[in-house]
């Protein structure tokens, strides 16, 4: 079931990449936005998310801090790297003692040729309502996140790479000339 | 930083010229209240801020604005009703939060100064009523560069096809630390999506 995919997936994992497609729909159910990128999970809480089209947008988190750098925008915030980590139920993928920690976790059946899993948030800080894990030949497929308003976010994964070596600086961002840096460094 | 226009200075004429488009401008926009716009926006107050995706939606008096986070793009939503002009604010830890002026109800929710009551005229380069005197400084197209009022300083960027109603691709306007860029991507008007 989608339990032993999941452990299947996150057995000896200590790296991952994927690229990921997002749609986003509102609580009318209508598509508010379509994005595209790639993602980088190490384990030590180090996550690079690269949003590529139709905008740049760029989160890295480099186990200290969490920064957001839009390019378009020319700002990048940075903020401790603590309390952001509760929200994202990605960030739990790599280390799946810290998944069942935040989240309540339960079986979910199956549909769209995928096996599911519910994550309820053990606190309400998550900022979330529910999200569920869709789940494939052990790989993760999907993620699907309800916030708190009714707008649901569809997060479509592939290419996984298990375990892959990371360019140097993936987990690091260093801000250009000319961007505005909000927040200490 | 983004390149402001330099202060051109118009000819008398062309001055005058720029002075009664902007209020042709205003008289025909202004009554009309059911657009609504999808963007980024960055905001900032020197320590700390935030960025996300923006969906504005004006409704007559009352209007919606839902803020979107990154990645999980978990969201939270100031909405203004028009008849009563009561603020209410949802998505944030704590639970809603209500009250009659919406700024500061955005501001003693996540310490950001976002000018929300005249945000609506400004993002579309109009005046607002609501923020008393305003100096425009007109570009060489005879459209808005700047316009300071309300203590706040906004600059326009345009979208190269000078289409006769056409609105900012981009504002980014500032009052002391507080500052709010915001990259319009799609206007919208009661229905008609026109995207960029």
């Amino acid at each position: 079931a989608a339990r032993d995919d999941l452990n299947a997936f996150t057995k000896g994992l200590k790296g991952l990449n994927a690229t990921f497609t997002q749609q986003v729909f509102n609580e009318q159910g209508r598509l508010k936005e379509s994005s595209s990128g790639r993602l980088a999970l190490s384990a030590a809480r180090l996550f690079r998310w690269e949003y590529i089209k139709p905008y740049p947008q760029l989160i890295v988190a480099d186990g200290r801090k969490v920064w957001v750098y839009d390019p378009d925008l020319q700002q990048a915030t940075v903020k401790p790297q603590g309390p952001e980590e509760q929200n994202s139920p990605l960030a739990a993928l790599i280390d799946p003692t810290k998944l069942d920690a935040q989240f309540v976790v339960k079986e979910a059946g199956t549909s769209e040729g995928m096996s599911w899993l519910t994550l309820a948030p053990r606190t309400d800080e998550a900022g979330f309502r529910t999200a569920r894990l869709g789940l494939a030949k052990g790989e993760l497929v999907k993620m699907v996140i309800v916030d708190s308003l009714g707008q649901r976010t569809e997060i479509r994964f592939s290419g996984w790479k298990r375990n892959p070596a990371f360019a140097r600086g993936t987990f690091t961002y260093t801000p250009g000339k000319g961007v505005d840096v909000i927040g200490e460094r | 930083c983004v390149t402001v226009p330099s202060a051109t200075v118009l000819s008398p004429e062309r001055q005058a010229v720029a002075e009664q488009q902007q209020a042709a401008r205003e008289a025909e926009l202004r009554p009309r209240t059911d657009w609504s716009l999808a963007g980024r926006i960055a905001v900032s107050n020197g320590s700390n801020g935030g960025s996300g995706r923006i969906d504005w939606t004006q409704d007559r008096d009352g209007y919606r604005v839902a803020l979107s986070a990154p990645v999980t793009r978990q969201s939270w939503q100031l909405s203004v009703d028009g008849a009563t002009g009561v603020a209410r604010l949802e998505g944030l830890e704590g639970g809603p939060r209500t009250g009659s002026d919406a700024a500061l109800l955005l501001r003693e929710a996540t310490g950001w100064d976002i000018p929300v009551t005249s945000l609506g005229d400004w993002v579309r380069g109009l005046r607002s009523p609501a923020a008393g005197g305003a100096v425009i400084q007109f570009g060489p197209d005879l459209r808005p560069a700047r316009i300071a009022q309300g203590g706040w300083d906004i600059a326009y960027t345009w979208p190269e096809a000078s289409l006769d109603h056409a609105f900012p691709s981009r504002i980014d306007a500032r009052r002391g630390d507080a500052r709010v860029r915001l990259i319009v991507d799609q206007w919208g008007e009661a229905g008609a999506q026109d995207s960029r």
